[in-house]
């Protein structure tokens, strides 16, 4: 610890006022504070203070990153393997996974933090811990498979179009590491759109093919044809209800395991950090758009819209809406800060996916457009529920 | 009796709280009044130094209204007129003589009180140097006498954890805080008393005096916070309040005639080396009030009238004019290693993100910021404590954006400005303060026109 200190003290003169480095100042601070949580005491308000920070807030998001993070690198060597006709012992498939996805996070995190330190430096703020939170969780919302020049070019879309031309952390009101994700969906479709999905072929022997493609489940319901035949559909290619659930299919990196993103909210709901209005208010908002579909397809058989007929629940187990209502939705910026508005943002978010879903042939997945739409009416919805709460209050002025 | 539920507040369970013995202290050598600490008067001086004071002798008059007088607390002699930046005038020292010289007021008894007017009643008060006792809300300032207020506000209590408690400063006080009620029922129709729910001692006592109950974590028992559960209109939002203690000394100034000094502090803190209730007077040395209990005082902080609202003070300063406690905690100025990694079974933290939420004992808690200011990521913590129901995340920012109509409309000025905000604020992001000062501004430009 003390040899610590007295390296960052002994630094420290590059980087303060006509030091060496001295616009680098907010990346020196940022590491000194990584390390130690500074001495600074209150000065006249409040003598005492909480010793929760946003440090600490936001490393407790990581952790809850930690289980879909693990289980997205098992999947993405286990499909790999499978794909590649090699071993699928553990050791064997976690190290694939490593290599897959390692390259990704290094890379998002390298080029997001350069812009970070590069507008902090600027702005002479100091770095927001926020940004630990989008550089990994936008790397969990791509397919293996991505290129790595793409990753570099949407965490920096991401980070400076959906966060610091508006100012920085707090500022920002669409969710940054979606708004990187949808510029690559729509600038680069065919590597992103969720029609099909790639898996890592590393054969030796299969030269010139290194990907391998398949139809995730949402494509697989997708498809137009008479209803009655969906759940055998979805059940021929293999996309059973406890398969989708568990995760162990192709498809984004952090994205699969509904189990994983399940233990991932409890934890963040537990320790209040992520709201369990969104959460649950997304599960409620995917039951009600899905389930009247649902029964008028039982009802007749000739429903123009194959999908109507999924099973709701099998809305909820598909595709990214675990993981981007626990851990999209729920970021605090650009969500509502009132809680009707957070019960309605939720809702609307689970029916906005299901509705994109059925009734959007160009889009088989649907929760990130949802969540990016929603997150522009967040302040709306605040506004009124703001408006209608100071209706109710004796005046004081 | 009416039983007021808040919804919201928060305990802090810390470490230090007093005992509710009452240990009286022998006389200070030197006792002194702070102007500065007392808001929005501004003091002209009556005195210099050298001149010879009796206790109760007017030391400094509000340059605002000459009659708002403030007195000596102590007879002796003043020997220390002490300047801040721009001429504030910091602290008066008087040092005290063996044999104190008293002012003599007129003695009033019950029976006098009854046929007396509002307004010789008002004139006596003021005279006797108490009339800054009370407050008006919601600016909390010394209340212009000629208005006849909608309700004065009582509260006996304060959940804050180092505050006087009734049992300490009413225990057989109780007939002298039922003549000091009847001074201010003349003052006003309406009297609202207010205990905690969980006060044995006032329900044996004053039951039949006590309007409200306040039931709920800290600050349940703000008078701000019982006005803002029991208005109805706004008429009722410049209510006056004063404390319970404060009662006391109203009463003791009509039965005896002379200026009343008791006052009963609390001295707490888990640096403080004895932890008690005491029995000394007002203006008091911090010294003379730590002297042989502080244990090790060498890095800790003086705080002078609660941990939330309190002002930092030290070994060579005083109590204030309403300060009724003195806490010592560490200054903790020292940088923790990987801090925000650390499991913190012992971390104070309101939130679960510490293993300290399974820890149910009371912590030390320090003066450490712990972290460093952030932007507002509304996570709306501070609406989730607020206890009269602001949305300080979103009315700061109308404060910074300079739309001060917004921000009272969110209720700014119901703020109690009990802090809560700026504590649980992960962003470290002072809060009451944004609060405060915009309500201070908005105060004086209504004063200009």
């Amino acid at each position: 610890m003390k040899f610590i200190q007295k390296i960052f003290d002994s630094k420290r003169k590059h980087f303060v006022e006509s030091g060496r480095f001295e616009k680098f100042y907010p990346l020196f601070e940022a590491f000194e504070t990584f390390f130690f949580i500074p001495a600074n005491v209150t000065k006249n308000d409040a003598h005492v203070r909480d010793s929760l920070d946003l440090k600490r807030l936001m490393s407790l998001v990581i952790v809850s990153l930690i289980p879909p993070l693990l289980f997205g690198i098992y999947n993405s060597g286990y499909q790999s393997n499978l794909a590649s006709e090699l071993p699928v012992t553990f050791a064997a498939v976690f190290i694939k996974g490593l290599q897959i996805v390692l390259p990704v996070i290094i890379v998002s995190y390298g080029v997001g933090f350069a812009w970070e330190v590069l507008f902090a430096s600027i702005r002479r703020h100091n770095i927001s811990e926020g940004f630990l939170v989008t550089g990994l969780l936008f790397p969990l919302t791509l397919p293996p498979t991505i290129p790595l020049w793409q990753v570099a070019l949407g965490i920096s879309f991401g980070v400076i179009f959906g966060k610091e031309i508006f100012g920085g952390t707090g500022r920002n009101f669409l969710n940054p590491a979606l708004t990187g994700r949808a510029f690559l969906f729509f600038a680069y479709p065919i590597k992103m759109t969720g029609d099909t999905v790639w898996t890592v072929v590393s054969n030796v022997n299969s030269s010139g093919v290194d990907t391998f493609s398949g139809a995730t489940p949402l494509a697989v319901s997708a498809v137009q044809g008479t209803s009655a035949f969906i759940e055998s559909l979805l059940a021929k290619a293999g996309f059973t209800l406890p398969k989708l659930f568990l995760g162990l299919y192709p498809g984004s990196i952090g994205g699969t395991s509904v189990l994983m993103c399940l233990m991932g909210a409890c934890f963040l709901m537990f320790i209040g950090i992520a709201s369990y209005r969104i959460i649950i208010g997304g599960v409620v908002g995917v039951l009600v758009a899905a389930i009247p579909g649902y029964i008028v397809s039982l009802v007749s058989e000739n429903s123009t819209v194959a999908m109507l007929a999924l099973h709701p629940l099998n809305h909820l187990v598909m595709g990214g809406f675990a993981f981007g209502i626990t851990y999209m939705a729920t970021d605090p910026v650009s969500a509502p800060g009132m809680n009707v508005s957070k019960w309605i943002y939720g809702f609307a978010i689970g029916a906005l996916t299901v509705m994109i879903r059925v009734f959007n042939p160009a889009f088989p997945e649907g929760i990130m457009l949802a969540i990016l739409f929603m997150n522009l009416f967040s302040p709306l919805l605040d506004h009124f529920e703001i408006h209608l709460r100071l209706k109710k209050r004796v005046p004081n002025v | 009796m009416i039983t007021i539920r808040t919804r919201k507040g928060y305990d802090i369970n810390i470490a230090g709280m007093p005992s509710h013995d009452l240990e009286t202290l022998a006389k200070p050598a030197r006792v002194a009044l702070l102007p500065e600490k007392i808001p929005f008067v501004k003091p002209r001086l009556k005195v210099k130094v050298d001149d010879p004071v009796k206790v109760g002798s007017p030391v400094f008059e509000d340059k605002r209204n000459s009659q708002l007088i403030f007195l000596s607390p102590g007879g002796g002699r003043i020997v220390k007129i002490d300047y801040g930046p721009r001429r504030v005038i910091k602290e008066i020292v008087i040092e005290l003589d063996q044999d104190e010289g008293y002012e003599t007021f007129p003695v009033i008894s019950k029976a006098r009180l009854q046929g007396m007017e509002r307004k010789k009643l008002v004139k006596t008060i003021m005279t006797g140097g108490l009339w800054p006792l009370f407050r008006e809300l919601p600016f909390r300032d010394v209340p212009n006498p000629d208005i006849v207020p909608p309700s004065i506000i009582v509260s006996l209590n304060s959940r804050e954890a180092f505050q006087p408690v009734p049992e300490a400063y009413l225990n057989d006080k109780i007939n002298l805080f039922e003549f000091g009620l009847k001074i201010l029922q003349k003052l006003s129709e309406t009297l609202l008393i207010s205990t905690s729910s969980d006060d044995v001692f006032v329900q044996d006592h004053l039951n039949s005096y006590v309007t409200h109950t306040c039931k709920g974590l800290y600050p349940a028992d703000d008078p701000g916070v019982l006005l803002y559960y029991t208005k109805k209109s706004p008429d009722e939002n410049k209510s006056w309040y004063i404390n319970g203690q404060d009662v006391l000394l109203l009463a003791m100034l009509f039965k005896t005639g002379k200026y009343p000094v008791d006052r009963t502090v609390v001295l707490g803190g888990s640096l403080a080396g004895e932890r008690k209730h005491l029995q000394t007077r007002m203006g008091v040395p911090l010294n003379h009030i730590t002297k042989e209990r502080a244990g090790d005082t060498g890095t800790a902080r003086y705080i002078v009238g609660g941990i939330f609202k309190g002002y930092t003070g030290s070994k060579d300063s005083y109590m204030g004019f309403y300060e009724t406690s003195l806490v010592l905690i560490p200054e903790g100025d020292e940088k923790e290693f990987l801090g925000f990694a650390r499991p913190g079974f012992n971390k104070p933290s309101r939130s679960r993100a510490f293993l300290s939420f399974l820890n149910k004992s009371s912590t030390a808690i320090d003066c450490n910021c712990h972290g460093e200011v952030r932007a507002c990521i509304n996570c709306g913590f501070c609406a989730e404590v607020c206890p009269v129901d602001i949305l300080p995340q979103f009315t700061y920012k109308n404060i910074l954006a300079d739309e001060i109509e917004e921000a009272l409309n969110h209720g700014l000025l119901d703020c109690v400005e009990c802090c809560l905000c700026t504590y649980v604020c992960p962003s470290k992001i002072e809060l009451r303060n944004i609060l405060k000062e915009a309500k201070k501004a908005y105060f004086l430009e209504q004063l200009q026109s």
